[in-house]
């Protein structure tokens, strides 16, 4: 911490208050305070390309103030007031903790992989700042991306490359492996630049590879409490070392997160869950948080029992005591988790479906006592389907978040994660074939 | 200026006899191969008799009185041209053999192809037919030429050689084929395409829209460009070589062969292109990427963009005789290689991504018109084709735009993000054996009334091989094989003195295809690869019409209508287990309905100003669109989404042409489309009106003008010669390549300036041209940003020798 703090008075960036609130504390992961009611909350939608829900068509955004944003009187219409962001399709949001600043990285298209900043000034005002980065060398056009939780100083981009059997340019060797070469890059936010990068293969077990095990794909990077090492969520894959082809119905293995030194990026190594075996990289979003106890939980996706949320101590290891199946705690089939936020005090809330249906649903979750609540209040609709969302806002013990159905109006919800008292924000009015992926 | 040399060789050294006080002429009038000068003027002063001859030649003139006389002959394709006559016999042979000129044979050509231009363009079809005849002189690609087209852009991602879409009337990517001599060009492939043919090899372009007529059978959902190879029957070699900016080559010959006795002929014909298309790029686009990620704008050649292509066609067998308008066994052979310089977008370059591909086709043609009865006419036409193509990228490191390797923060090489330049390394073969046969009958029942039926049968089957891919893997790669047969019938009807002329025409199309996926089976406990197979049949109709009326002297209307089909192709029934598609075997085809209502007027002759507009208003009404789903469960494991016959919409525009010429010095020409792309499905799950309903499409250019002016002074410098300027202008509006309405998407308003000039020598034999291509620099783009080349300068000499 003290070595980024000192790298921030170098770089000599303004807003001095901004840096004592952040960095001059020495956890920064402590609980959110409530925004300030004149902060700008941007409020984000998807567009559709060709069908309803895709979200292909691209991404707009609208700033409103936060007291507005969670007045039930304010009335947001996004598709018509709003102003596009420049991304081919759907852009990968992330904003600084004060509301003033959003930063994207374009998904595919020309740009794509291209970072950007704008300063909010409100409604459809957005001044995007004359300093763009380009991470497409290192993670491709169409990037996945993090920002950690350290006072907006610091983006984490990951990807793999080339899974090849041994991941050799001839192959007619005994099998070994399918593996993949990582980068995990980080993105200077201030001073926009690429700080650092590292390349390598993650090796799995012998064992796990020989059968065809790999880690597809990399996402959900989030920065342990002592600051010294980052977890990166996986996404599995397993090859048939037979035929070479994708198997869509095997033995999955436990759930496994990949943690490398920090700041270094250096020394990858996996950790495995027993409880598990669901992915931990998230879509749109980060399925990875830090708690006020130094844990780290993380929710799990097609796990084969279930969505579960599994939980990471301090000391960077899986606490394979800790069970907590949301198929039990919701008393449903098949849940799926779609993404999810922590709050604070042990609260959260998950976004999920269940079953056959494609239906959203949120529910208040306990990380302490291992339940979940499904929030009444949230419209139960067959067209809510928020497997794009990206973006909460979390403000003190609130939750803000823009639930639409697709090509129906709805409302910005604000959830008290203590409480459990809900309350209806802003109406957000929609277009058909479009929905609200996130306030941030 | 259109000029003949007319050597009698019987008139000017054997005598006429004469018998009696008047005798009188008679004979054909032919070329030296044979073929009538038909509808000539045969005058003589002296006793002011004139007679036209006949269709065939055939001419006749009586009541001559003994003695010498002059004797003139002319037409509008020959100069009015005398010699002396004696009459001293009651019947003199008039047998002419009129040699043409060398080198005007040219232009003598131009004359024929606008006859059969104009054939095509009266029958109601909205059709544009490209006489390449002029370019073919000048260092101007096939593309170049469609795309000076009225309703036709060719979108192409670089420069000569690189891929290219044909959009026609809005309509594009698989709804439009394109056909070679009728036959699909798939026959062919990379190699033997509009990239590769230069324009001196092709005796015109058809570009049918929306309404194909039943002779070019295929799935066309929204138009077809049939190129016609050179058909012409005198005996002649062309050469031509071409030199110019980015050390591009081009070269070409053709020739022809006939023994008049026994009909034996050879035709052959062969193309050598190269280039490096190291032409500049720059701006927004154009960029290093540092280090830390930072842009640093250049202005750079372009490095792994090279291209060459050679390909040759010899035909044997026999022209005109008793037994065959046509025999001929043929061989095509082609290759090309071309290297692939960035994906969709410039903004990341390649290095050492290419592709090779070759074409082996041996063919049979034979048509015969009169055959067992006057008026049926048939043909066959079939090929065997052996196809292969390779598409290598094994370069796993970034590279600038300097064609050096790009470094990261460490100083080391970054890796690209998937292995490759463009994905995962790859050395992909990929194999496809095809046979086309089309064979087709014509019957004219009489003058008004014509029969057509045609049928072609289509078989593809392919396989590929990675060798990027593990032993194991490439023996499990599946095989796909299609078939087509689509069988079509025409009826053709002329009628009120050919004022009114009707086609009505109906297509059935059959589709098979085999799948085979290698699977795992278990055989005394113990895997093996077994084979999955399953067949997809499917059959559909199409049907359409066009007519044309002649409403007043110079005034046709023209209307034709097609319900249009496109059969799903192998990915999208079987879907790509690659690319997490699921198969759909219930898929329905594409269907179109596609309306054109236009008119032909002119051309208006006042003294020397000659003037024609033709217009033609369309609508393309596509339904039963095939679009793949999204998938709300894309995270899952397997991503199931198959496609589907979802998608609907609507193209309406319409194109104008206007020609004028002055003295037949003077030639101006300038043509406009416009359209209007749209999403046509109104309403969403919930009845309400979708925002982008109506909404013209992304990525289409909707708005494209081209202009040509041409001036020829006669005798420039030396007598007989001829100078010819030429100047084209093209422009292409604005048009946003995303929904988003973002500026940042938006392609700029382009206007692109080519000149040219050309020389003809005296004797007709030379031919020596200059091109200035992109006069101002400008940045060009067909695709969203993909520059192509800047300013360019070419220089070519044809040389022609007839008659030998």
């Amino acid at each position: 911490m003290n070595r980024q703090f000192l790298k921030y008075l170098i770089y000599g960036v303004a807003a001095a208050t901004f840096t004592l609130t952040s960095c001059g504390e020495d956890d920064p992961i402590d609980p959110v305070d409530p925004v300030d009611a004149s902060r700008w909350v941007t409020v984000a939608g998807a567009l559709m390309g060709d069908n309803p829900g895709d979200g292909n068509g691209g991404t707009m955004i609208y700033a409103v103030s936060y007291e507005d944003a969670i007045n039930s009187e304010t009335t947001i219409n996004l598709y018509d007031d709003g102003v596009p962001v420049k991304s081919n399709r759907t852009a990968r949001l992330q904003v600084s903790e004060d509301g003033n600043t959003m930063f994207n990285i374009a998904y595919s298209g020309e740009n794509g992989g291209e970072f950007s900043r704008f300063g909010v000034q409100g409604a459809a005002s957005y001044v995007e700042e004359d300093v763009t980065v380009s991470i497409a060398q290192y993670a491709g056009t169409s990037p996945r991306w993090g920002k950690l939780y350290d006072g907006d100083q610091t983006g984490i981009a990951v990807n793999i490359a080339n899974i090849t059997a041994n991941n050799a340019e001839s192959s007619e060797d005994l099998f070994e492996y399918y593996r993949g070469t990582a980068t995990v890059l980080a993105l200077d936010l201030k001073n926009v630049l690429i700080s650092g990068y590292k390349q390598y293969e993650i090796p799995l077990s012998v064992e796990e590879e020989k059968a065809g095990n790999t880690i597809f794909r990399l996402d959900a990077p989030v920065l342990n409490k002592a600051g010294d090492k980052l977890l990166i969520g996986t996404w599995m894959r397993k090859y048939n070392p037979e035929t070479g082809e994708t198997e869509s119905d095997y033995e999955r293995l436990g759930t496994k997160t990949v943690i490398v030194d920090y700041p270094s990026l250096e020394n990858p190594k996996v950790i495995t869950s027993t409880v598990a075996n669901g992915d931990c990289s998230g879509y749109r979003s980060n399925v990875n948080f830090l708690t006020e106890d130094g844990s780290i939980y993380q929710v799990t996706q097609r796990d084969t029992n279930g969505s579960h949320i599994l939980k990471i101590t301090a000391s960077n290891e899986y606490d394979n005591s800790y069970v907590f199946s949301l198929d039990a705690a919701l008393g449903v089939d098949d849940v799926y988790v779609q993404t999810w936020r922590y709050v604070s005090n042990g609260k959260g809330y998950i976004v999920y479906r269940h079953g056959e249906s494609d239906q959203s649903y949120i529910a208040l979750v306990d990380l302490t006592s291992r339940t979940a609540e499904l929030v009444d209040e949230i419209p139960n609709d067959a067209d809510l389907s928020l497997h794009q969302y990206q973006g909460f806002l979390v403000s003190g013990d609130n939750l803000l978040v823009a639930v639409t159905p697709i090509g129906k109006d709805g409302n910005i919800y604000v959830l008290n994660s203590q409480t459990g008292e809900v309350t209806k924000g802003a109406k957000l009015i929609n277009k058909p074939g479009n929905h609200y992926i996130g306030v941030f | 200026m259109i000029r003949f040399l007319i050597f009698l060789t019987l008139g000017l050294h054997s005598t006429l006899i004469c018998f009696s006080q008047t005798g009188k002429i008679s004979g054909t009038l032919t070329f030296e191969d044979g073929s009538p000068v038909a509808f000539a003027t045969v005058f003589i002063p002296s006793i002011k008799k004139h007679t036209l001859s006949s269709e065939k030649g055939w001419y006749e003139i009586a009541n001559i009185s003994y003695g010498n006389h002059r004797m003139e002959i002319a037409s509008v394709e020959i100069e009015n041209s005398s010699y002396p006559i004696k009459v001293n016999s009651s019947a003199v042979d008039g047998y002419l053999v009129l040699k043409r000129a060398e080198a005007s044979v040219l232009n003598e050509i131009v004359v024929e192809g606008l006859t059969e231009k104009k054939e095509i363009e009266t029958k109601g079809f909205a059709v544009n037919v490209i006489d390449p005849k002029t370019a073919a002189v000048q260092s101007i690609q096939t593309n170049d030429l469609l795309n000076r087209t009225a309703g036709v852009r060719v979108r192409q991602n670089g420069g000569l050689g690189s891929s290219v879409d044909y959009n026609l009337n809005g309509m594009s990517g698989n709804s439009v084929r394109i056909f070679i001599d009728g036959l699909p060009v798939s026959t062919y492939g990379a190699s033997f395409s509009l990239n590769s043919i230069p324009p001196s090899l092709i005796e015109r372009i058809e570009v049918y829209k929306g309404v194909i007529p039943a002779h070019l059978a295929d799935d066309a959902l929204g138009g077809a460009i049939n190129v016609v190879l050179k058909k012409s029957l005198n005996n002649n070699l062309t050469v031509s070589a071409s030199y110019g900016s980015f050390n591009t080559f081009q070269t070409n010959f053709s020739g022809m062969y006939r023994m008049d006795q026994s009909g034996f002929t050879v035709k052959m014909s062969g193309f050598y292109n190269t280039s490096n298309n190291d032409y500049e790029v720059w701006g927004k686009f154009v960029r290093n990427i540092l280090p830390n990620g930072r842009y640093d704008y250049v202005r750079a050649k372009r490095f792994n963009d090279a291209y060459n292509s050679v390909g040759g066609q010899l035909a044997v067998g026999f022209t005109n005789v008793k037994w065959a308008d046509q025999f001929l066994v043929s061989y095509n052979g082609s290759d090309d290689y071309n290297e692939i310089q960035h994906g969709t977008y410039m903004s990341i370059p390649y290095k050492g991504r290419f592709t090779e591909s070759q074409a082996h086709v041996t063919g049979l043609t034979y048509r015969k018109s009169d055959l067992f009865t006057p008026g049926m006419e048939v043909m066959f036409n079939g090929m065997f084709s052996n196809r292969s193509q390779v598409v290598s990228d094994t370069v796993k490191w970034n590279y600038n735009w300097y064609g050096e390797q790009s470094l990261g923060l460490n100083g080391n090489p970054i890796l690209r993000p998937q292995g490759a330049q463009q994905g995962a390394p790859t050395i992909n073969h990929i194999d496809r054996n095809i046979a086309t046969f089309r064979s087709g009958i014509n019957y004219a029942i009489s003058d008004h009334h014509k029969v057509i039926f045609s049928h072609v049968f289509y078989d593809i089957g392919r396989t590929q091989q990675d060798e990027m891919r593990s032993a194991v893997e490439r023996e499990f790669i599946g095989t796909r094989d299609l078939q087509k047969n689509i069988s079509s019938l025409a009826y053709e009807l002329e009628t009120l003195n050919s004022r009114l002329k009707a086609n009505l025409f109906g297509k059935y199309y059959q589709q098979k295809i085999d799948r085979m996926d290698p699977i795992l089976v278990e055989e005394n406990e113990e895997s093996v690869r077994g084979e999955d197979r399953a067949a997809s049949k499917r059959h559909t109709s199409g049907y359409g019409a066009a007519l044309s009326f002649s409403a007043l002297r110079h005034l046709l209307v023209l209307a034709s209508a097609e319900q249009a089909v496109r059969m799903p192709s192998e990915n999208e029934i079987f879907g790509s287990p690659g690319d997490n598609i699921v198969e759909n075997l219930g898929i329905n085809p594409e269907v179109s309905n596609n309306v054109n209502l236009g008119f032909q007027a002119g051309a208006y002759t006042i003294e020397d100003h000659k003037f024609s507009i033709s217009g033609t208003g369309f609508v393309r009404d596509t339904r039963d669109k095939i679009v793949q789903r999204i998938n709300p469960r894309i995270n899952d494991a397997v991503q199931t989404n198959p496609y589907e016959n979802l998608g609907k919409t609507k193209s309406i525009g319409f194109e104008t042409e206007v020609n004028y010429t002055y003295k037949k010095l003077l030639n101006v020409m300038f043509n406009l489309s416009k359209f209007n792309s749209v999403y046509n499905t109104k309403y969403d799950p919930n009845g309400n009106v979708y925002s982008n309903y109506n909404q013209q499409l992304p990525n289409e250019p909707f708005f494209t003008i081209n202009s040509g002016l041409q001036y020829t002074f006669n005798d420039f410098v030396a007598k007989n010669s001829i100078l010819n300027l030429s100047y084209n202008f093209g422009f292409v509006g604005p048009f946003y390549t995303t929904w988003l309405q973002i500026e940042d998407f938006r392609t700029p308003r382009q206007y692109i300036h080519d000149l040219g000039v050309s020389y003809t020598f005296p004797d007709k034999k030379v031919v020596v041209s200059a091109d200035v291509r992109n006069v101002f620099d400008k940045q060009v783009y067909d695709n969203f940003a993909v520059q192509k080349p800047g300013r360019a300068f070419y220089l070519k000499l044809n040389y022609r020798i007839n008659n030998f």
